[in-house]
């Protein structure tokens, strides 16, 4: 069967829409890129109005105890953070496609809109790309300007104690442009093939949102000073993920078929 | 080959047979009603004939289409009106339907006039800019029957196609399916509202996970080798004559109405002769038709369904 554009763009245009229309659905993804752009801001303004606390010293010291005396523990603290932030930044661009994914696939059997949509000439892999793209483009477009608030927030609340840009660097330019839409490829995917075995949309959210611990605990390691994180770290972490991206599609796809999906939700 | 041509087709998931040897012929322009008590294989049929489902047994060819070989053509050429009505809330009417057309790749400036004009019919029009969220359950259902028609499908599935509908709405929808099937489409119709079949179906297929029975329902409905005969005047007075007839055991009579059950059909015009004998002014005589409904259950129970 051809892979036809035009049917997996109007299934994108319809699930589109619909996000557009719903405003629970929008007010939750909101939350977590606030979230993610508003306390790496807050911590940076903590260590730019301290920059000569005892207490930061005591604390980058333990990060790196050959820190020299006469190097700023805020401007290290500053680094170290903008570091290790971008491992729980990463968690927007997977959890985003979760939310919108999990209400578009296993949300089309709650409502019962599945059988009339599989009736359609529409293939599983047009089906995967018109709903895959439907959670993706929100999720790195988010994604993207949650990043250029976060750079110009903490490129402001940094400015009197580093007289200059802070952001964009390197690793974040590269991750939030390269690593970002991986993530967000995999938490699509996870929720897809989620919401092709379970019966509701909030099941599928809750299960799929499990993906984001692992994350959640290399960011953890990360502040507990166990794991060290850069730019090989996060390109390694993206590498991984792209293998998986490619497993999830296949199993994506093999997951809608017809023949499975309305014998088991039709 | 245009129509529907289903030939031992059988369905089994796992261990448990859905249907099996179904075998039956649906020409084009036929309003073709499928029966069978819940859970009898309707819906997995319409499923195989509709690509959504691949036959385990038999073969089937929808208006030239294998149904296990070619269903993305198969889907362009056929309609399905599920149960439910299935629709998109939060989307307008406009784009549920818009949705739908591009679906199936149509032009939408040409496919738009002829949806129109079926809003139009069923009510809708000018309620297209409405969210489907805020619609009645029959407003749904008529919406989900333009639906069904966006793409000017060959084939036409409709589940309970008048559920939750007004009687209005109900002989609007009637209405509509008639013209569909004058227009030369095929029409397979499932429904319980065996009343609505009658008036709707030539033929009908009874079916309990096989065919159960199938013919036109003119001649399922009727009645045994039973005449009803229409007199002038109370055909009580002609009762007794026709009591006497030895193949004519059973004689009914009610206002103007006998009705004469025969041993042999042959034996109609010795019924008649016997009447005009009588003295009698015979006005019709038809063979007796019962409700499908009664047929339908009467060979329920036949099969211990």
């Amino acid at each position: 069967m051809a892979f036809r554009p035009r049917r997996a763009l109007a299934v994108f245009w319809k699930d589109f829409l619909d996000l557009r229309k719903n405003v629970g659905l929008l007010v939750s993804m909101a939350v977590l890129p606030a979230v993610m752009v508003l306390v790496p801001i807050a911590v940076v303004w903590t260590y730019v109005n301290t920059p000569n606390s005892a207490d930061l010293r005591s604390v980058a010291q333990f990060y790196d105890p050959t820190l020299p005396l006469g190097a700023s523990a805020a401007r290290f603290l500053i680094d170290k953070t903008l570091t290790d932030w971008f491992g729980l930044f990463l968690v927007m661009p997977v959890f985003v496609p979760i939310l919108i994914a999990s209400q578009s696939v296993a949300g089309e059997k709650e409502r019962r809109t599945l059988e009339p949509l599989l009736a359609s000439p529409v293939t599983a892999a047009e089906l995967v790309a018109g709903k895959s793209l439907a959670a993706l483009v929100p999720a790195v477009v988010i994604t993207w300007v949650a990043f250029i608030l976060f750079c110009v927030g903490v490129d402001i609340v940094a400015w009197p104690l580093v007289q200059g840009p802070l952001m964009p660097n390197a690793l974040w330019t590269f991750g939030v442009l390269v690593i970002a839409p991986l993530f967000a490829f995999f938490g699509n995917g996870v929720a897809v093939l989620i919401s092709a075995r379970v019966s509701e949309a909030r099941m599928a959210q809750q299960i799929s949102a499990l993906v984001v611990l692992p994350l959640v605990g290399m960011v953890g390691g990360q502040v507990a000073g166990i794991l060290k994180a850069g730019l090989g770290f996060y390109a390694l972490q993206g590498a991984v993920v792209l293998v998986l991206d490619a497993v999830l599609l296949v199993a994506s796809i093999r997951l809608l078929d017809r023949e499975r999906l309305v014998s088991r939700w039709g | 080959m245009s129509g529907i041509d289903v030939r031992g087709l059988g369905k089994r998931f796992g261990e448990r047979v859905a249907v099996e040897g179904l075998t039956f012929h649906v020409r084009p322009g036929e309003v073709f009603g499928l029966l069978g008590p819940n859970g009898a294989g309707k819906t997995t049929t319409v499923r195989m004939l509709t690509g959504l489902l691949s036959p385990t047994e038999g073969e089937a060819v929808v208006w030239g289409h294998r149904v296990d070989r070619d269903g993305e053509g198969l889907r362009k050429v056929v309609g399905l009106l599920t149960e439910q009505p299935g629709l998109y809330e939060r989307l307008t009417a406009r784009e549920n339907l818009r949705f739908f057309m591009k679906l199936h790749e149509l032009d939408e400036s040409k496919a738009w006039p002829r949806t129109q004009h079926y809003l139009e019919r069923f009510g809708l029009g000018g309620r297209e800019e409405e969210p489907v969220g805020g619609f009645s359950k029959g407003m749904r259902q008529k919406l989900a029957i333009v639906r069904t028609l966006v793409h000017d499908p060959s084939v036409i599935f409709l589940d309970e196609p008048t559920s939750g509908l007004d009687p209005e709405s109900a002989r609007t929808v009637r209405d509509a399916v008639a013209e569909l099937a004058s227009e030369g489409r095929t029409i397979v119709l499932c429904s319980h509202n065996l009343a609505e079949v009658e008036r709707l179906c030539e033929r009908v297929a009874v079916v309990k996970r096989r065919l159960l029975l199938m013919g036109p329902v003119r001649e399922l409905r009727r009645s045994g080798q039973a005449l009803d005969v229409r007199v002038d005047g109370e055909a009580e007075r002609f009762r007794v004559a026709l009591a006497a007839l030895p193949f004519a055991p059973n004689v009914l009579a009610e206002g103007m109405r006998l009705r004469v059950m025969l041993e042999d059909e042959s034996h109609a015009p010795d019924v008649l002769a016997c009447l005009v004998g009588a003295g009698a002014r015979v006005h019709s005589a038809v063979p007796a038709q019962r409700p499908l409904e009664e047929v339908y259950l009467d060979l329920l129970r036949e099969e211990g369904v």
